[in-house]
């Protein structure tokens, strides 16, 4: 029998139906909106829709898991966090905690990007983590795309795989003013069903994300072997650092590492630092992947690369890579570097690395938000 | 208003053209992979049927066809020319656009037209069966068909990601009475090499290739026989192109441009040969030849005209070529018959000197052209096919904006009733248009084989 720890973040998504754009630290003021919890509804939904019994969850009392499951009329659980009535970040944090206490297989939660960052705090990559949507905001790649697609991940025991997904902290406050500012938290490992397309008898499957990113960083390890000469600046991600990987380097999981052939020159880079670097380059290229469920290229998540960076870099000399899984769930992949006109330089279509010498043309747009 | 233009059977092509006979210089010569020296016919003797060796380096201008090839052929050729009125009308262009249509044979392509020579001439030296290659299963079922016809037990190495996309093509095989085995398979020393290397690998024909040289080199009463790049092959599917060029005579026709799509080469080496001899001989020195490939393998259009091997382990001999190096392996994309990564080395040749030249185009915007040629003329096209049809399509639109009368000839070469899953794709949204990283890849090339 699986163990699964399950919580519910009774509040998330309270602020966006009274126009506050995430409810961290606006709880009360939401109330006095008129908001109503919204996370338990979506929580009992994908909680229905479990088949079979060989899942005993590990929940917390009240709102926070024990309700939703009797709502679901789920008797295979045990109440092992007593929840405050006024529920917050440190419960989620606390009752991770007690979840992998407990061994449990992976944690499942329902809330927004907030409730995500508060269970990355404590399990890491300990576990795979799985989101049931229910936030304002779900930057983060570890959220299923609805409750029911939530529901069937941990309806296919066994056949699931595990993937890297992005935690992406929000900004709320600039986000109330119109802007969004996402930094990238941290990488969660999420269980996913691999895509499959299947018509009659004729499937076609898609490489395991492991094997992705291994052709993937073999064909821009090759390409960096072939031009030691040329400084390369790799971005966050665990496609970056693959590549670093097979290089023989050992590179920051979410900062910019700068290195010439097989050698590192610098490590976690800033705006300032990569600027100071490139100064005294003749040739440099950026390695970036694709960030977030939204599939933001450059501006979020890769703030240390600035629109003087990119111009002074050239279009041309930046390559996206990103795996089939990944590019198959963002049909369309976003350029904000926060200067119009040179998101618009960008063109309709950019070339991103997919493979072992093989690419992708995806569409581009630019938010014009 | 004709629509079909059509030959008696008296009036089918008695002999290939064979264009070597044409070019100002001859081809650089196949060289062995170890020695690198120019190899001789005893080299191809282990694995071919001396005929076609002969053919394979004859600069005769033309070839007789056998009268029992002949009669084969008579099966369904010559196949008919279409007038695209429909097409046309729905284009708004002053071009006139016609297709010669190589769906009406059993297999449903062009390549029984060089599958029923080749099992010929083995079964004339006493072979007793046949090994091959097939990417998208086009050239499998037509080699089943042709071993049938002449008695010939016929082994076929599917690359694996069609033998899982088009099962039923391996059921044409099956029904003509071959073997098909997906490949990398467990059965040769180079499959089980490439499995351990990449147990899950998709296959390609490099791959694929290597295990049918293999099979027919290690059993005396086997021989290979492969779909297209050889010179051979192309000679025997210049049929396609005498019989198009006869039946624009018929109606006092002339291509402006002629299109088909490329991926070993052979289907556009058939519709273009003939026109592409009027070219180099100087009768008719401005005609447009255009291969179409998919930008997910763009040989022509973006590979280096350099020897390299035609398959992956490195049995055959190297050849003058345009390639993406023998150790690409081309995306799953659905036009499987255009995933290699060399081309014929005449083809090449006139490429380079400029007789020719390659387009390539995405998997998704073909799919557009084939669907509008579905709900105009009718007729579904295969993945490949679809790549010639959307460069007609363009050349007929570019005509509209310049206004000129253009004359399009196209081959259309085979039917997609066997790859509506690819169709479905389509519908779906979830084609991936899978581009060539080429000047990444640039580096990566360094690999191929060095030349003396």
């Amino acid at each position: 029998m699986r163990q699964i720890g399950f919580l519910v973040n009774p509040f998330a998504g309270m602020g966006g139906a009274v126009g506050l754009k995430g409810t961290d630290g606006l709880l009360e003021e939401a109330k006095k909106r008129g908001a109503v919890p919204l996370a338990p509804a979506r929580a009992l939904a994908a909680l229905r829709l479990l088949r079979g019994s060989d899942i005993h969850f590990l929940t917390c009392s009240g709102s926070m898991g024990e309700d939703e499951m009797k709502e679901a009329g789920i008797t295979t659980y045990s109440v092992e966090y007593k929840a405050p009535e006024m529920t917050g970040a440190d419960d989620t944090r606390n009752a991770c905690r007690i979840f992998l206490g407990h061994a449990v297989d992976a944690i499942v939660f329902c809330g927004g990007d907030g409730t995500a960052r508060d269970v990355y705090d404590i399990v890491g990559t300990h576990v795979s983590v799985l989101g049931i949507p229910a936030g304002v905001k779900m930057y983060s790649g570890v959220f299923a795309i609805t409750p029911a697609a939530a529901a069937e991940i941990l309806n296919t025991a066994g056949e699931v795989g595990v993937r890297d997904a992005e935690v992406v902290d929000v900004d709320e406050e600039a986000y109330r003013h119109g802007h969004l500012r996402t930094t990238l938290y941290g990488y969660a490992r999420t269980p996913y069903i691999p895509e499959r397309v299947a018509s009659s008898k004729q499937v076609f499957e898609q490489p395991d994300e492991e094997r992705a990113k291994a052709e993937i960083a073999q064909f821009i390890a090759e390409v960096i072997d072939g031009t030691p000469e040329v400084l390369t600046l790799l971005g966050p991600g665990t496609t970056t650092a693959k590549i670093a990987q097979v290089l023989g380097i050992k590179k920051t999981l979410l900062g910019f590492d700068a290195i010439r052939g097989r050698e590192l020159v610098a490590a976690d880079l800033n705006e300032g630092g990569i600027l100071a670097l490139i100064n005294d380059e003749k040739k440099w290229r950026l390695i970036i992947s694709i960030i977030g469920s939204q599939g933001f290229v450059l501006g979020r998540g890769t703030q240390q690369v600035s629109a003087d960076i990119i111009r002074k870099t050239g279009i041309k000399n930046i390559i996206v890579v990103a795996t089939p899984y990944k590019l198959s769930h963002t049909p369309v992949l976003y350029i904000d570097t926060g200067d119009s006109a040179l998101n618009a330089s960008f063109g309709d279509h950019i070339q991103v690395i997919s493979g072992y010498r093989i690419a992708q043309r995806k569409r581009l747009f630019q938010p014009d938000y | 208003m004709q629509t079909k233009i059509l030959l008696d059977e008296e009036q089918m092509p008695k002999k290939w053209y064979n264009i070597q006979a044409d070019l100002p210089t001859p081809l650089d010569p196949p060289l062995h992979p170890q020695t690198k020296k120019p190899i001789g016919p005893d080299d191809l003797a282990a694995i071919f049927p001396m005929e076609l060796i002969k053919q394979e380096v004859s600069t005769q201008r033309s070839i007789d066809i056998p009268a029992d090839v002949q009669d084969v052929l008579r099966l369904w050729r010559p196949s008919p020319l279409y007038r695209a009125h429909r097409l046309e009308k729905h284009l708004k262009t002053p071009a006139k656009i016609y297709y010669k249509w190589e769906g009406v044979s059993p297999a449903g392509s062009h390549k029984p037209n060089t599958s029923v020579p080749q099992a010929y001439y083995n079964m004339k030296q006493g072979v007793e069966r046949l090994a091959t290659e097939t990417g998208a299963g086009q050239w499998g079922s037509a080699l089943a068909f042709a071993t049938m016809l002449y008695g010939l037990k016929c082994t076929i190495y599917m690359v694996r990601s069609s033998y899982t996309q088009k099962p039923y093509r391996k059921s044409m095989m099956q029904v003509w009475g071959a073997e098909c085995i997906p490949s990398p398979s467990t059965t040769t020393k180079s499959g089980q090499a490439m499995l351990a290397k990449d147990p899950e690998t998709p296959g390609s024909l490099g791959m694929a290739i290597s295990e049918a040289v293999e099979d027919a080199a290690s059993h005396s009463n086997t021989n290979y026989s492969l779909g297209s790049v050889l010179n051979h092959v192309c000679l025997h599917q210049t049929v396609m192109g005498l019989e198009a060029r006869e039946q624009l005579a018929m109606v006092d026709d002339y291509p402006d441009v002629v299109i088909g799509c490329v991926g070993g080469g052979s289907n556009f080496a058939g519709i273009s040969f003939p026109f592409a001899g009027d070219k180099l001989t100087g009768k008719h020195r401005d005609t447009d030849l255009i291969g179409v490939e998919p930008a997910s393998c763009p040989t022509l259009t973006k590979g280096l005209y350099t020897y390299d091997l035609a398959d992956e382990a490195g049995y055959t001999p190297l050849l003058k070529m345009f390639t993406l190096g023998h150790d690409f392996v081309p995306p799953s994309i659905h036009a499987g018959g255009l995933r290699y990564h060399g081309d014929s080395p005449i083809v090449s040749r006139l490429v380079h000197d400029g007789v020719m030249r390659g387009i390539s185009y995405h998997q998704s915007e073909v799919f557009d052209a084939a669907q509008t040629f579905s709900r105009t003329e009718g007729i579904i096209v295969a993945p490949e096919t679809s790549h010639a049809v959307k460069g007609a399509i363009d050349e007929a639109l570019k005509c509209k904006k310049s206004g000129e009368k253009k004359t399009i000839l196209f081959n259309c070469s085979g039917h997609g009733n066997f790859d509506m899953s690819a169709y479905d794709a389509y519908y779906a949204g979830t084609l991936v248009d899978y581009e060539y990283p080429d000047e990444l890849i640039k580096e990566s090339l360094a690999r191929i084989p060095k030349v003396p």
